[in-house]
């Protein structure tokens, strides 16, 4: 599907948490997220580590769009 | 460690006053065996019935499989860890009735990783279990917090299997086997020249473990697989009973308790060793969640084969989807050492066979078995005779079953992935996929 | 006896050479040419017209050429439609899967060609067809012409196909289980056939693997945008996540739907009003705070702290769990297509 959007001309990053399968069907722009059930969440922590997590690979996310690339690359985020 | 196999060769089951076997003849009594299944107080039905090879009987919802053996020396039971108090598996002697197996089978409730068997018909091929006299075990639970739900751990009917087995196998200790294998796997640094001179093999398994929650993962000595770091197994552990199969998977990649019991892969190497290979032994692996346990898991396995001295691997995967994920990631990491590599596994193409075959792919797995279609489509035609209850692969979840999937008449479609066993990834399929 | 119709260009359809190419379709009622070996060989189905068309018509015109010859083929009762063999010949290659993915997406017939490994035409329609492997040069007519007729025949007389390879044609990207046994091949157990294959890696020697990997099908990169703050970005999600009453009633595995759902003015995604609806994981979280699965409160969050400009009004959102690639692939050219029609230029995609 990503690949679809990006094919009509829309650079697209895909934020996911099993990194190799995006690449594999073929995703240039990859951000990884914290896990499948909850990418962009984890229970685990305080909601303020939550938050942190969530909005820092947003931006990370946001930050990828603008970012130009040779090849398929996979960002890479903090803990 | 050395591990001695006594075979009993299974040529009628039947039932009788008492528990025995003579001359291919396995009696059971009945009202014993059943009073054993039900020292569960959580069981609250159970009924016996013989199956055979040819017989116009459906079985399902089906839990697992299990091969009926007794332990003679080395450890106290069948399945230490999780029947009988811990001790090492990998050596002594078993006792073992051969060509027949035990099946669980649900009589109403159904699970996502349980799956359907036909004994006669056009289906009777796909799973090693329609080739076998079984022993059929059909039984409930007064397991309510799980009743409806999709995942089941089906507990009380799957250690039910293993005390059954147990009790039935029991009644070959003091007779003397028909045939006698022997497995024996000297030290890794203490083997013959001759031997260390041919190329070296490791088997890496990757049972299914990826539920977070407890009850559902294979267990290792009665540990949950999912907690734990790839480590290296003897394959007379495997063998001996240390492996026992979880209640997750989708049926047709399962691994039974009797496939681990009597992977054909460990025998096939173990028969190759110091022959055309130096067989090294198990590295027993496992397959997770998340991005970041998947590649802890490869490089340790790949670790550990490249410091055990191995030349080539074979991988093998007890799943499909996700778990791909881990079977590629384990292959390309093996590759990256310098560990030459096969895997073992199934494909899941969709209906139309034009989906993807693994959800993850590496173009450095050059070498791959494949052991069928998860998607593939099956029309059954009606049984006279089903064993548990048809309606469950309809209303209950099972992977390769959905709504309206069963007819009224008796017939039913299904994905492949509901065939109990049917892809066998521990070795036994006869069949894969083709390009068409 | 089956009907078949076979498709030729100017020179095999005996109009003429290169100076016979722009030749406009004809359907002649009668074999022509190649059409005698196909009748000499299939015993359930016979070639009785021949359709002819230039080939250089038929890349040059191609929109009109393939109008005309359906146009021909119409109320024409037909079984089978065969072009070529095509060689290395590019432009007949191009013609004859032209042609042929056409009549089968009109006719639905089974549709059978032939060309070299070399020939263009391979790569771009062997998902669409049949073709089979055929020789370098015209000379191989016969050996190609025959290879087909035999397939056609097994077609027409109902019989069990077998693999690609084992026939004779390019695999078309469809994978399907066989027993060896119904193959006549020994029941080797898969355990064998992998003991086998890496006794025979290790040696150094030839193994096939009964997996190839596929090329992948790369994207070209889209370029990066200059500032992210002077455009509109859109959001996309395969993870489920729809307003609580599911008003798209989006599949919760396998799906075939896809919504779109008005974020303009939230500042993040409420719950209960939005949920997940996917069955591929455990919704607990998602369903207790949806933004875990589509962030849109750190999204907002971001362009308060003028990091972000602009963000679409809606959202986008499918299921992609056991979803065919099909499907995803046609839920993606239609997302595309209606996210620059609201002039997004740039999307973040999250996916369970």
């Amino acid at each position: 599907m990503a690949k679809e959007i990006e094919r009509s001309g829309l650079p697209i990053t895909i934020m996911c948490n099993l990194t190799n399968i995006a690449k594999t069907v073929g995703s240039n722009r990859i951000v990884p997220t914290f896990s499948v059930p909850y990418p962009l969440g984890n229970p685990q922590a305080s909601p303020e580590e939550e938050w942190a997590m969530r909005k820092h690979r947003v931006e990370v996310a946001v930050e990828a769009l603008q970012t130009p690339i040779e090849e398929q690359t996979v960002f890479a985020v903090k803990k | 460690m050395k591990l001695e196999i006594g075979k009993f060769f299974v040529k009628k089951i039947e039932f009788g006053s008492k528990t025995g076997y003579a001359n291919g003849v396995l009696t059971i009594n009945k009202e014993e065996a059943l009073a054993k299944v039900r020292e569960d107080e959580h069981i609250t039905e159970a009924e016996l019935h013989i199956v055979n090879p040819g017989d116009m009987v459906r079985l399902v919802p089906v839990k697992d499989a299990y091969e009926m053996r007794c332990r003679i020396e080395g450890a106290k039971g069948v399945y230490p860890g999780v029947t009988a108090p811990l001790e090492s598996a990998a050596h002594g002697r078993i006792h073992a009735l051969k060509d027949a197996s035990l099946l669980v089978v649900g009589k109403h409730w159904g699970s996502f990783q349980d799956g359907l068997l036909d004994m006669g018909g056009e289906y009777q091929r796909n799973t090693i279990y329609g080739a076998m006299r079984n022993l059929v075990l059909v039984a409930d639970t007064d397991e309510e917090f799980e009743r409806h739900e999709q995942q089941k751990t089906n507990h009380a009917l799957r250690w039910a299997g293993f005390r059954l087995s147990e009790y039935v196998g029991e009644c070959l200790r003091d007779l003397k086997p028909e045939e006698m294998e022997s497995w024996e796997l000297d030290a890794v640094n203490r083997r013959s020249e001759s031997v260390q001179k041919l190329p070296s093999v490791v088997y890496v398994m990757q049972p299914q473990t990826q539920m977070e929650v407890p009850g559902f993962n294979t267990l290792i000595y009665g540990w949950n697989a999912n907690h734990m770091l790839p480590t290296y197994m003897h394959p007379n552990e495997v063998l001996g009973g240390a492996v026992v199969s979880g209640s997750f998977m989708p049926c047709s990649s399962k691994m039974s308790t009797f496939e681990h019991c009597n992977n054909p892969t460990i025998k096939r190497l173990m028969k190759d060793h110091g022959k055309t290979i130096n067989f090294l032994g198990v590295i027993m692996s496992n397959l997770n969640v998340v991005m970041e346990q998947k590649v802890r898991m490869a490089i340790m396995v790949a670790q550990m084969a490249k410091n055990l001295g191995a030349d080539g691997a074979i991988v093998a995967e007890e799943g499909y989807g996700n778990p791909d994920v881990d079977y590629i990631q384990v292959l390309v990491e093996l590759e990256k050492v310098g560990v030459k590599t096969v895997g073992i596994s199934n494909e899941c193409t969709g209906r139309d066979g034009k989906s993807q075959p693994l959800v993850a792919l590496d173009s450095t797995a050059t070498a791959l078995t494949s052991s069928g279609n998860v998607s593939q489509l099956y029309n059954l035609k009606p049984m006279p005779v089903v064993l548990g209850e048809l309606e469950s692969l309809a209303r209950d979840g099972l992977s390769g079953g959905w709504e309206g999937c069963v007819k009224p008449d008796g017939s039913a479609v299904l994905e492949n992935n509901a065939m109990f066993c049917s892809d066998h990834p521990s070795g036994f399929s006869v069949k894969r996929c083709f390009d068409f | 006896m089956k009907k078949a119709i076979l498709y030729l260009n100017q020179f095999f359809g005996q109009i003429g050479g290169e100076d016979k190419a722009d030749f406009e379709p004809v359907l002649e009622d009668k074999p022509i040419g190649s059409a005698g070996i196909f009748n000499g060989i299939a015993k359930n189905v016979k070639i009785e017209q021949t359709m002819i068309c230039g080939d250089n018509f038929m890349a040059s015109h191609t929109d009109e050429a393939i109008e005309r010859c359906l146009k021909l083929l119409e109320g024409k009762k037909f079984d089978i439609f065969i072009a070529g063999p095509a060689f290395n010949a590019g432009r007949y290659g191009n013609a004859c899967g032209q042609i042929c993915k056409a009549v089968h997406e009109k006719f639905n017939v089974p549709v059978i060609t032939s060309m070299n490994v070399e020939n263009p035409g391979v790569e771009m329609f062997k998902r669409d067809m049949y073709i089979f492997k055929g020789g370098n040069r015209a000379t191989a007519i016969k050996q190609d012409m025959t290879a087909m007729a035999a397939f056609a025949d097994k077609i027409a007389g109902g019989e069990k196909l077998l693999p690609a390879d084992m026939e004779g044609y390019f695999p078309r990207g469809i994978r399907h289980e066989v027993f060896l046994e119904d193959l006549g091949m020994e029941p080797v157990m898969a355990c064998d056939r992998a003991v086998d294959m890496l006794l025979a890696k290790l040696k150094g020697e030839e193994y096939v693997t009964e997996l190839p990997i596929p090329k992948q099908d790369l994207v070209p990169i889209a370029p990066a945008v200059k500032d992210i703050r002077k455009i509109k970005v859109g959001l996309v999600t395969s993870g489920g996540i729809v307003p609580r009453e599911n008003p798209d009633r989006i599949e919760s595995a396998s799906a075939t739907k896809w919504g779109k759902y008005n974020i303009a003015g939230l500042d993040k995604l409420p719950a209960p009003e939005f949920k997940t609806i996917h069955a591929g994981y455990d919704p607990e979280q998602a369903d207790k705070n949806p933004n875990v699965v589509e962030p849109l409160d750190a999204i907002r969050a971001l362009q308060k702290e003028g990091k972000l400009g602009e963000v679409d009004d809606f959202f986008y959102a499918t299921v992609g769990t056991g979803t065919t690639q099909g499907e995803a692939a046609r839920m993606g050219r239609e997302i595309a297509a209606d996210l620059r029609s609201r002039g997004v230029e740039a999307v973040i995609l999250t996916s369970t």
